[in-house]
């Protein structure tokens, strides 16, 4: 072979090579795309799950994007509808659901769960906070945990420790409200900060109320018994509607507060008692929210036979569209955020996870509370994947419980009563429709 | 015709041509869209082959107590706010365009339609601060005065008329300013000769002024009635639709109902206000119209 045939040839090889590689290069690069709603940590979660994953799939990147929840749900139901999905979605399970119920094209997850060897963290109550009509619409990912909080400070200064019973939390609430427990003179103080505008927003308060007693419903059960005159639940009913009025807990304005609302009374000190999930501690740490002044609790205990618990309200985890572009790789990346690695940057960037085999080393005392998990748990139940016409049920239910707050009943007892039957016949007629 | 005209106007089409498709895409098509859903199963609204139940969903709302009253409701805020706004655009542009302010009219004309301009939900949000029951401004102040605190967003007797006040300061310099461009372009010798007739005050501003406002009168009727009967911001920035659904309007209403993924009868509502807004809209130009001719 001649010298300019030689340099012909490699010359060749290097142009075909040169020619060839972009699209090489195209066929390996692969975007995958996660529509949620976590915001910013969510952004951060995914970024560095994308980083993670290119380790184990050189070329693939992954892209969240991330909507309000108002938006997310249009977003996704019109992209699916139209064959223009994104490759996974990931959400609150009752979202997913709604989202199931307008498309029917949220695939069956059970078949990619099952090919996940490391899983024996997931609990039978976290796979049936999954499933759907027999599908499963999400892979759980994020367990959310709910814990009452109380300003540690503001405990200190009233004398008293973090409340346990019901007679506890009402005796430091009353002190809360009276005592100046932050010390500006003024009487601008409450025992809770909780929030009541919109349907969701009460009866999710009611909800902590109840299953942290221990309940396991709190307006409807899976058979469709509407247990609210059930003698615990209606203790917890009447005292939750007299922590709103006649007790004056909240500040008066709370009737007509949403979650923005409630985070202002909190986090800017009138509030003494309040919700923290998992995801606040973050922000709640900061020097210009909390500063770390709250501790985190159990539910108050309302019933001596039954023990007090913190509330599991929501189970977040990934979906994918049966019409998602890159259904195989989606599968492999909903697969892998179940493994260590992704689970430990969830706990790290949003603060909540499923796994317990996690390094918690890094976290505040408080986020270390939640990832150890030690307290007794108890779970939402999910009334709407049931009934179908829950949500306007409860919003039925939201009526009669604000108009109890804003004209408190002569007898409680007997507006529980007449509020049970009203409920009964409204889901009886409700479901035959 | 002749054909240099065909020829312009070919032109003049052919130009306006990606204006017009623009706005019946975006203007028009999402309004068909909500109408069509209003005619479908909520449980199926969204999907790509619907469940047509026809007239279903107008027959539950208008069934539905809650519609119903939320209707009422609508119409008898938006009365008591057009004719509050107008009253108080038409007094504060009277005021303005007299004599009696001359120093410092701009600086009134400024403050009065500041409001405009500034952003409704943060507009809102200071009103909810200031209304507020336990830190508020307004009960500061009556407390200072020895007055008795006022219950603000907190009751429902007094919620519609806190909103009713967030209202009229956030829109009246609007209808202000429309009445005072009226009066801008008013003749004054009109009024000269009324008064060297002997006529007062009131019989010019009733006889000679108001009749030459009617332009403003119907422009400003027509956009406060559809403006109030729309009201959603303020009632989800202030209330959320409370106490006990006291400013639960027919929007705020419909938007609960998507909420709760009813979205069949929530564009049914939103269809109903829809032909409500234009006939009174319609009807407000034409009483208009007839006074003129």
């Amino acid at each position: 072979m001649t010298k300019t045939t030689i340099g012909r040839r490699t010359l060749g090889l290097a142009a075909a090579i040169g020619l060839a590689a972009p699209s090489i290069a195209r066929a390996q690069a692969q975007t995958l795309t996660v529509w949620h709603d976590l915001g910013d940590n969510g952004i951060a979660w995914f970024e560095r799950l994308s980083a993670e994953f290119a380790k184990e799939r050189p070329g693939v990147t992954v892209r969240s994007q991330s909507f309000p929840t108002d938006q997310w749900f249009g977003r996704v139901i019109g992209a699916i509808n139209t064959n223009s999905a994104p490759d996974l979605i990931f959400n609150n399970y009752e979202r997913v659901i709604r989202i199931q119920a307008q498309t029917n094209r949220v695939m069956d997850m059970r078949a990619v769960l099952d090919g996940v060897q490391d899983r024996a963290f997931l609990t039978e109550a976290d796979l049936r906070v999954g499933t759907y009509r027999d599908r499963m619409i999400i892979i759980p990912m994020q367990r959310v945990q709910m814990a009452l909080g109380a300003r540690k400070s503001w405990l200190d200064k009233v004398g008293e420790r973090f409340p346990v019973s019901w007679e506890d939390t009402k005796r430091v609430a009353q002190k809360f409200r009276e005592a100046d427990p932050d010390g500006n003179g003024r009487a601008d103080t409450f025992g809770f900060a909780l929030q009541a505008a919109r349907p969701r927003d009460l009866i999710h308060m009611l909800d902590l109320f109840v299953f942290g007693a221990g309940l396991s419903h709190t307006l409807i059960d899976p058979s469709g018994n509407i247990l609210i005159d059930q003698p615990e639940h209606a203790t917890i009913l009447a005292e939750f509607l007299r922590t709103y009025s006649t007790y004056r807990f909240v500040p008066p304005d709370t009737i007509n507060h949403s979650f923005a609302e409630m985070y202002q009374v909190i986090e800017g000190g009138r509030g003494g008692m309040f919700r923290v999930g998992d995801w606040n501690v973050r922000r709640w740490d900061m020097p210009n929210t909390l500063g770390g002044d709250f501790v985190t609790g159990a539910w108050p205990q309302f019933f001596p036979a039954r023990d007090n618990a913190v509330v599991i309200g929501g189970m977040r985890g990934v979906g994918i569209p049966e019409n998602a572009p890159n259904r195989a790789l989606s599968i492999a990346f909903a697969q892998f955020m179940l493994g260590k690695t992704a689970q430990q940057a969830s706990l790290e960037t949003v603060g909540a996870v499923v796994r317990k085999d996690l390094d918690i080393s890094s976290l505040s005392e408080r986020s270390q509370w939640f990832a150890r998990a030690n307290h007794k748990l108890v779970a939402y139940d999910f009334p709407e994947a049931t009934h179908s016409f829950y949500p306007e049920l409860e919003a039925q239910f939201h009526r009669r419980l604000l108009a109890a707050i804003g004209s408190p009943p002569r007898d409680m007892d007997v507006f529980i009563r007449d509020l049970a039957r009203e409920m009964r016949e409204t889901a009886q007629r409700l479901s035959r429709g | 015709m002749t054909l240099a005209r065909v020829r312009a106007e070919g032109v003049f089409y052919l130009l306006v041509l990606p204006f017009a498709a623009l706005t019946i895409l975006f203007g028009l098509w999402p309004i068909i869209l909500s109408v069509q859903v209003s005619f479908t199963a909520s449980a199926t609204a969204l999907s790509p082959n619907p469940t047509w139940v026809g007239f279903a969903n107008y027959a539950t709302i208008l069934s539905d107590e809650l519609f119903l009253a939320s209707l009422w409701r609508t119409l008898a805020y938006t009365v008591m706010a057009v004719t509050l706004n107008l009253a108080f655009a038409l007094g504060a542009a009277m005021l303005l365009d007299g004599t009696l302010l001359k120093r410092g009219n701009m600086v009134f004309r400024l403050v009065l339609f500041l409001p405009v301009v500034t952003p409704d939900v943060a507009g809102y949000v200071v009103w909810r601060w200031l209304f507020d029951h336990s830190f508020g401004a307004v009960n500061a102040a009556l407390d200072l005065l020895g007055l008795p605190a006022f219950g603000g967003l907190t009751t429902v007797q007094t919620a519609t008329f806190a909103i009713l006040i967030a209202e009229l300061w956030h829109h009246a310099g609007f209808y202000m300013i429309i009445f005072l461009a009226n009066l801008a372009i008013r003749d004054p010798a009109l009024e000269e000769a009324a008064k060297m007739d002997g006529a007062g005050a009131w019989a010019c501003f009733r006889h000679v002024i108001l009749p030459q406002l009617r332009p403003a009168i119907v422009i400003n009727l027509v956009y406060a009635t559809i403006q109030f009967l729309k009201t959603f911001t303020v009632v989800v920035v202030m209330t959320k639709g409370g106490p006990a659904e006291s400013t639960t309007f027919v929007s705020y209403l419909a938007y609960q109902y998507f909420d709760q993924a009813r979205y069949g009868e929530a564009t049914a509502m939103a269809s109903v206000l829809f032909a409500i807004v234009i006939a009174l809209s319609l009807l407000a130009y034409r009483l208009g119209e007839r006074g003129r001719t």
